[in-house]
């Protein structure tokens, strides 16, 4: 034996501490990247023990393996097909019989496994003790029990999952349903074995029996009389219990879960709700609970575009401190103007721009993720999401935004189905980011009063309304419904939270960077050509005629799609003064900022929609924005001119 | 939905429920239209939410519900959900008078 490789993948619910784990046992040693050809995400990390090279596979965290999701249908065939080494179940213990149904269900993938009994001190806060050795007894697979916020355990559970590995791997029990169940999947097991099917017989059996589509499709293409048996079969059992057999099934391993869970959990009922239980009542309350929502929400924009205004001014005066060396290296002629005024200004705008309000944003948002108020918001906001046809998990991404677009689009993987993930993503990009937020105060807010910058918000907030309600009429498909678990409040687990930022970040720059310093660079090669004059003439008609700005903005606008906040930058530079109120009247000011609010997603934005979408979708919402933009800026400035205000 | 007097067990979606009230879970209707067949989106989300626990004789708790008639927040099995309120109306429970 020269090399000594290992596979181990996570597997569990949601929320369960699963990246804790992930985390203590990786560190940095991560990637993240999405499974081959799906918008699911893989993290993977790598760790050595023992003289073996361990590859641990952090499978999404979901509730059944059945086809609900994307994520159900990655996991099992991961774990039915690829055959890692050994399956580490995470399970919180404070939640263990919802938790049961899913280990039953690994159980029935036959593969080796372990159980990491997670949350135990959590656990034990609300009077539940477990008797793990009995747990382990009845379920015939180790169970090893884990703190993992703490690291407790976690050795042990390597420890062990080596162990079993190096004996061959155990193949974990058949959980046993009623006979006239059994009975019945034994028979379709046989004809499955017969077919040689890639996934283990009896799970494929009693899936067939639930009426699972995938494995109901798979098994009709190799033989149709394997599935006409199990179909018959499934009848007779719904015909015994007068219920749908796959509801029978699911009900049929709930009723082994909760038998495991009764015989092992004893419960203390607390005296007095404890801190958690309180904050829990507050915070959905039907009255504090909105006023707290924005309490928190405003204080977090606040820091974070506090921090960002500062750290942005920081940055950008450390990088333009460089700028006369790096010009004298490349000298004055093309050469350097390209490499400065392309590139690296490209370069200096993501880090200076990006960066600062990124990546407290992301730090924060984690916090209020891990620690469950996130759920709560969503729990809160759902009716308003419901007009537009998302459901209340939608306002994360939504509210993301606000900071940046690009994260938002990323983001919206949280919604169940592709059209929801779509529909949010659309809604995402109408949303004022950062960026824009600095163009409508530069301008709109200091040159015609904050009054008006907060009526563009309103206008904003009608548009995105009525655009996502128009699309949500539009797409086909059913409006889903909010189905999510509330965990309990706890304290964030501030390694994950880092770790998790550091490759959101990451990511973020990978999507971003490149694009951002391309679009700079081509832009400065059109200013170096003498094109920008002639390509602002050809926009005339549209911003001169139509939008009433004066014909150089057109320029500006076109800046703006690589960033929006250069919309504001380019204005000054070519009207040559940064008294806007000298050149431009309250009137194109106004429709200027709410064209460059509309207009187009940036071009990281553009990027983060094509690698989630597809181009032809990316595509579709840009043309859509750039013409909405300009419709609704026509008509404004005809509005406007027709209230003489000013 | 009323609640008829003199019945010992009724039958009531879960939304009919006050705050605090818990009954047992007789079925959850799949959803109307296309989407409600086997295999459509109706068919998917009650598939998931028995996956979650929510099956036929379980007893569920409806904690509160969010104003503006928004969601619910529910416990069952030990574990605490947040149902929409359109999915909550096809969960049938029975209740002891």
């Amino acid at each position: 034996m020269t090399e000594r490789k290992l596979t181990i993948s996570l597997a569990g619910n949601a929320n369960v501490g699963k990246s804790v784990i992930f985390n203590q046992l990786t560190g940095l040693h991560q990637h993240i990247g999405n499974w081959p050809g799906k918008t699911v995400e893989r993290a993977e990390g790598t760790l050595h023990f023992k003289g073996y090279t361990i590859d641990i596979i952090d499978l999404p965290g979901i509730y059944s393996l059945s086809t609900f999701s994307m994520e159900e249908l990655v996991s099992r065939e991961y774990i039915a097909v690829e055959r890692p080494d050994l399956v580490i179940n995470v399970v919180d213990a404070s939640v263990l019989e919802r938790n049961l149904f899913f280990t039953l269900q690994i159980m029935e993938l036959e593969t080796p496994m372990v159980m990491a009994l997670n949350q135990m001190d959590m656990a034990k806060k609300k009077g539940i003790k477990i008797d793990h050795k009995k747990l382990q007894k009845l379920l015939g697979i180790p169970v090893i029990l884990t703190v993992a916020i703490k690291g407790t355990g976690v050795y042990e559970l390597l420890e062990r999952s080596v162990e079993i590995t190096e004996k061959g791997g155990i193949k974990p029990p058949e959980i046993k349903y009623g006979e006239e169940i059994e009975e019945r999947i034994k028979k379709i097991a046989k004809s499955i074995e017969k077919i040689q099917f890639t996934y283990p017989a009896r799970w494929a059996a009693i899936k067939l029996l639930e009426g699972d589509e995938q494995i109901r499709k798979e098994i009709r293409e190799i033989n149709p009389e394997v599935l006409a048996t199990a179909e018959k079969l499934a009848k007779e059992i719904g015909e015994i219990h007068g219920h749908f057999c796959s509801d029978v099934i699911i009900s049929g391993r709930y009723e082994v879960a909760g038998k495991i869970a009764r015989e092992v959990q004893q419960i203390v009922p607390q005296i007095r709700p404890p801190v958690r239980e309180r904050l829990h009542t507050l915070t959905t309350h039907k009255i504090f609970g909105y006023p707290i929502m924005i309490m928190v929400l405003l204080s977090m924009f606040y820091s974070i575009f506090t921090f960002g205004d500062y750290a942005s001014r920081f940055l950008s005066d450390l990088f333009y401190g460089w700028e006369p060396i790096i010009r004298s290296v490349f000298g004055a002629g093309i050469v350097g103007e390209l490499i400065w005024d392309g590139a690296i200004e490209g370069f200096i705008a993501g880090v200076t721009i990006a960066l600062p309000y990124i990546v407290p944003f992301y730090l924060i948002l984690y916090v209020l993720e891990d620690s469950g108020y996130l759920s709560r918001i969503a729990f809160l906001m759902d009716t308003l999401m419901h007009k537009i046809g998302l459901h209340g998990k939608a306002f994360i991404p939504a509210m993301l935004a606000y900071g940046c677009n690009v994260p938002a689009c990323l983001g919206c993987r949280i919604m169940e189905t592709q059209r929801e993930r779509l529909l949010a993503a659309f809604v995402v990009t109408l949303v004022p980011c950062a960026a824009r937020t600095v163009v409508i105060l530069g301008l709109v807010g200091a040159f015609v009063g904050f009054q008006w910058a907060l009526a563009l918000y309103v206008i904003d907030l009608l548009i995105i309304f009525l655009l996502g309600r128009i699309a949500f009429k539009t797409l086909p498909g059913e409006p889903t419904a909010l189905i999510m678990e509330m965990h309990d409040y706890r304290v964030p687990h501030l390694k994950t939270v880092m770790t998790q930022t550091w490759f959101r970040l990451r990511e973020f720059i990978k999507v971003a960077f490149p694009l951002i310093i391309v679009g700079s660079l081509v832009i400065k090669v059109i200013g170096i050509l003498n094109l920008l004059e002639p390509i602002a003439n050809i926009l005339s008609p549209v911003t001169a005629t139509w939008l009433g700005l004066p014909a150089i903005t057109g320029i500006t606008l076109i800046f703006g799609v690589l960033r929006k906040e250069l919309t504001l930058i380019m204005l000054a530079t070519l009207l040559g003064t940064t008294d806007f109120a000298q050149v431009l009247t309250p009137v194109q000011i106004i429709v200027f900022a709410l064209v460059t609010m509309l207009y187009i997603p940036c071009i990281a934005t553009i990027a983060a929609l094509t690698r989630e979408f597809g181009w032809k979708r990316a595509l579709f919402i840009t043309v859509f924005e750039i013409v909405f933009a300009i419709v609704v800026g026509g008509v404004t400035l005809r509005l406007l001119v027709l209230a003489k205000i000013w | 939905m009323e609640r008829r007097k003199g019945v010992e067990r009724v039958k009531l979606p879960l939304t009919a429920l006050r705050d605090g009230e818990s009954g047992i879970i007789t079925s959850i209707k799949a959803g109307r239209g296309r989407g409600g067949g086997r295999g459509g989106r109706g068919w998917g989300f009650k598939k998931r939410l028995m996956d979650m626990g929510l099956t036929p004789g379980t007893r569920i708790t409806v904690v509160r519900s969010a104003p503006f008639h928004g969601p619910l927040e529910v416990s069952v099995r030990g574990s605490r959900l947040a149902l929409g309120r359109g999915m909550a109306e096809r969960i049938l429970v029975e209740i002891k008078e």
